[in-house]
Parts: structure tokens; C-alpha cells; sequence
């Protein structure tokens, strides 16, 4: 659990050419979905809020914004978890792609309250991504926790 | 927000309760972090402990990086090394009267007690491979708070004015670009002496300068340079050149393009730059008191 979230930080800050960076998805905001989803007692609310904590720091924005976003999403993930488990691929895709847009909403509303506002389009592309990259994400940590 | 259910495990009332635990937590944060500055140290602590992350992200390339320098053929090098005996000289050419310069422009200083600062010490900081927010305009180097870097210090490359520190941790500091949309310098336009306030965009490429009259004497091509004025920046480096300058009659202010002058998008080193408190004005230094050369 500890090892996917840092791998997910590293590649949250993973040099990317300027036209990729804009369309990079929140790989550890995927992460902690799918602990929430998967088995909340492993992840769960405090995995939520200390991954955002992180982001943070390594984004250098006001501390507590991806702490309050990832917080109050992965709560709701792991209130859906049990249906969400039984969805199919795309309906989950879905379902992500719904809690990722509500991840920006809080980032972007806490940008507003203090002070900073990023009205550009692209930070809603991440969602979208990020939903497509849902699948892989599955079965890569499917993968990898069943060795 | 949705309902909170009640499941057979029973955990979910523990949800709630942490869910708007953390939240207050997090909104505490916030509030604190905007609010006051008493979160300055934890926060420094916390990129101490974030700076393993970042080196590990950045090693492959720094090492990939030196991997290319050290394989570079003798001819690449020999190229090289008549570049830059080339720049030297064009370069020693003009710090020829560069002295006598300096000497002239500290007299004409005193004469009218400009309070413009001088630069008096600079240290060079590597540009770490990390990328920040994708939506600012931040770097992250190599240098911190145990090099004395401070808050709104001024940092500069070869090509010009590169923006200023934003945040200090132990090891690395941030610098926001003068391109980032929140920043703005006070320049000049060298040609004429025309003071206004440059502001960046979010684009690496473009500043802009909202702020002139539509009837301002600005033509393209004009050089852009610090004015010194509210004395976070050295005067008199350049910022960028006029790139465009579009009067719409029925505007009472121009819209004007800058080119910034730095390689925004590009450069590795930064200098950071130490300022001399004018003499004239009593002013207590800044935080991280700078030790005089020599």
C-alpha cells in the first residue's frame, strides 16, 4: 500500500514535456480510489489524507487543499465501494471519472477561496484521463498484489 | 455530499465521523497555512522529507545527463571550446568599460540618492527536474534555506530577470517565474525611461503590459529593464523585448506583448541574487542577513 502510493508520488512529479504536463492524471488520487474501494481498512480516509498532504507539499500550493479533496472523495468512494465493486469496467470508469471531476472541483474552489485562481480549461482534462486509465490501474495492482 | 448509509459492518458512522474529522483538519490547514505564517517551519520540515522523493524522480535524468557529457567526442568538445573562446571574447570586449561604467553609475547614484539597490552577491542554483503544478509557473532548485536564500529574493539567468523565490524549504526553494499569472515586476522601457508594471501570463513565452495608456510611446522591439522601484529587484536588468503592441482606439489601454528576455522554458542554472540595502535609507537587512564579499 505504502510502496503504490510513493510510486504514484514519484510519478506525480515526473518531468513531463510542457504539452503532456497539463494532461498528466492524478495517478495517486487513483491510488488511494482503489484502496478506498478495494479494502478500506488497509487505505482508507487517513491514507486519503496524508497522500494529500504530500501533494501538497510537493506541489507547494496552500497545505490542505489535496488533503481536503482527496479526504472528502475517498470518503465517498468508500461509501460506494460495495457498489462500485460490482459495477462493470466502464461503469466504474464512470464512477471515477465522476469523483475525479469532484477531486478538481474542491482543488479549484480552494484555489478561488484563497486567492489563486487557475481558470485555464486543461485541469479538467485530468479527469478524464484519469477515468481511462482506471482499467490499467485495476489490473496492474491486481497484478502486482497477487504474486 | 452524499447520504451516508448505514451498512451490516457498521463501520460507517466511523466513516462520517472521520470523513468530517479529516475535513476540519484539512480546513484548519488551510486557514492556518493562508491565514498566518506559522506553518512556514512544518512546511520546511515537510520538503525536507519530500526531497528523497524529488532527487529519485530527478536522478535517472541528472544521471543521463552526465552519461551524455561524459561520452561527448573530441570534436563535439573541440566545437564547443571555439564557441565559447568566441563568446568570451565578445563578452571580455564588452566588459571592458564595464568598470568605469559601474564607477560612473555609483557616482550619478549618490549624486541624486537613488534608492535603487545594488547587486552585491550572487549564488547559482540548479533547476531540480521536477515538475510542480502543471497550471503555475514555479521551478524548483536546488538551494534553500541553509544557503541563505529568502522570500522574494530575485533570481536571474544569462538571458535576464527569471522571477523570484516564492517559498524556502531546508535543501530546495521555489521560484515563480515572472510569466506565472500571479507575479508582476516593475520595468521600464530603457529607450525612454517609461516606468510600468510587466505581468505574466501563464505562458513562458509571453508577458504583457497591461497598464500603458493606448497613446504610451511603446514600439516594438523595445528593451524592457528592471526599474528597481519597490526594491525587490535589481535595476536595470532586462525583463523581455516588446513583441507586439495592439491600439484599439476605442480602448483607453493598449494591449502590449512581451518576450521575456530569461529562457524561461529552458535554463538550468539561476542566479540568486543578493541586493545592497541603499545606503541612504536605513534599512534593517534582509532575513537571511547576506555575509559581504570579501
Amino acid at each position: 500500500m505504502a510502496l503504490s502510493a510513493l510510486v504514484a508520488l514519484a510519478l506525480a512529479v515526473l518531468p513531463l514535456p510542457a504539452v503532456l504536463d497539463a494532461l498528466r492524471p492524478d495517478f495517486l488520487v487513483l491510488v488511494v480510489f482503489y484502496w478506498c474501494i478495494e479494502s478500506p481498512r488497509v487505505g482508507g480516509l487517513s491514507l486519503a489524507f496524508f497522500s494529500g498532504l504530500a501533494l501538497d507539499v510537493i506541489h507547494g500550493v496552500v497545505l490542505g487543499q489535496h488533503a481536503l479533496a482527496l479526504t472528502l472523495m475517498g470518503a465517498w468512494a468508500t461509501n460506494l465501494r460495495l457498489r462500485i465493486r460490482v459495477f462493470s469496467m466502464l461503469s466504474q470508469c464512470l464512477v471515477v471519472f465522476a469523483l475525479l471531476t469532484g477531486y478538481q472541483f474542491v482543488l479549484f474552489w480552494v484555489d478561488g477561496a484563497t486567492g489563486n485562481p487557475v481558470t485555464t480549461f486543461s485541469r479538467w482534462l485530468a479527469p478524464f484521463i484519469g477515468a481511462l486509465l482506471w482499467p490499467v490501474l485495476v489490473s496492474v495492482m491486481r497484478k502486482v498484489r497477487e504474486r | 455530499m452524499v447520504a451516508f448509509r448505514t451498512e451490516a459492518s457498521g463501520r460507517t458512522t466511523g466513516l462520517l465521523f472521520r470523513c468530517v474529522l479529516y475535513c476540519l483538519l484539512a480546513l484548519a490547514l488551510i486557514i492556518v497555512d493562508k491565514r498566518f505564517d506559522h506553518l512556514g517551519k512544518i512546511r520546511r520540515l515537510l520538503s525536507v522529507v519530500a526531497y528523497p522523493v524529488q532527487i529519485a524522480v530527478a536522478s535517472p535524468f541528472d544521471g543521463w545527463h552526465w552519461l551524455r557529457d561524459s561520452v561527448t567526442t573530441r570534436a563535439a568538445l573541440r566545437a564547443d571550446k571555439s564557441k565559447l573562446e568566441a563568446e568570451l571574447r565578445v563578452a571580455q570586449f564588452r566588459l571592458q568599460r564595464y568598470e568605469a561604467l559601474e564607477a560612473e553609475t555609483m557616482r550619478l547614484r549618490a549624486l541624486r540618492d537613488s534608492t535603487a539597490g545594488v547587486t552585491e552577491r550572487f549564488v547559482i542554483g540548479d533547476v531540480m527536474n521536477v515538475d510542480l503544478d502543471a497550471f503555475r509557473e514555479r521551478v524548483l532548485v536546488d538551494k534553500g534555506a541553509g544557503d541563505g536564500i529568502y522570500v522574494g529574493q530575485a533570481v536571474l539567468d544569462s538571458g535576464g530577470v527569471f522571477g523570484q523565490v516564492a517559498r524556502v524549504g531546508q535543501l530546495t526553494s521555489e521560484v515563480i517565474l515572472v510569466s506565472d499569472a500571479a507575479h508582476a515586476i516593475p520595468v521600464q522601457i530603457n529607450r525612454n525611461g517609461l516606468r510600468t508594471v510587466a505581468v505574466g501570463t501563464g505562458d513562458t513565452k509571453r508577458l504583457k503590459l497591461p497598464y500603458l495608456p493606448t497613446s504610451a510611446d511603446v514600439v516594438a522591439g523595445d528593451l524592457l529593464v528592471t526599474s528597481g522601484l519597490g526594491g525587490g529587484f535589481p535595476a536595470g536588468y532586462p525583463v523581455g523585448t516588446i513583441a507586439e503592441v495592439r491600439r484599439d482606439p476605442s480602448q483607453s489601454l493598449a494591449d502590449i506583448d512581451v518576450k521575456p528576455a530569461a529562457a524561461l522554458d529552458r535554463s538550468k542554472e539561476l542566479l540568486f541574487v543578493w541586493l545592497k540595502p541603499p545606503a541612504a535609507e536605513l534599512q534593517p537587512p534582509p532575513k537571511a542577513a547576506p555575509v559581504p564579499k570579501k
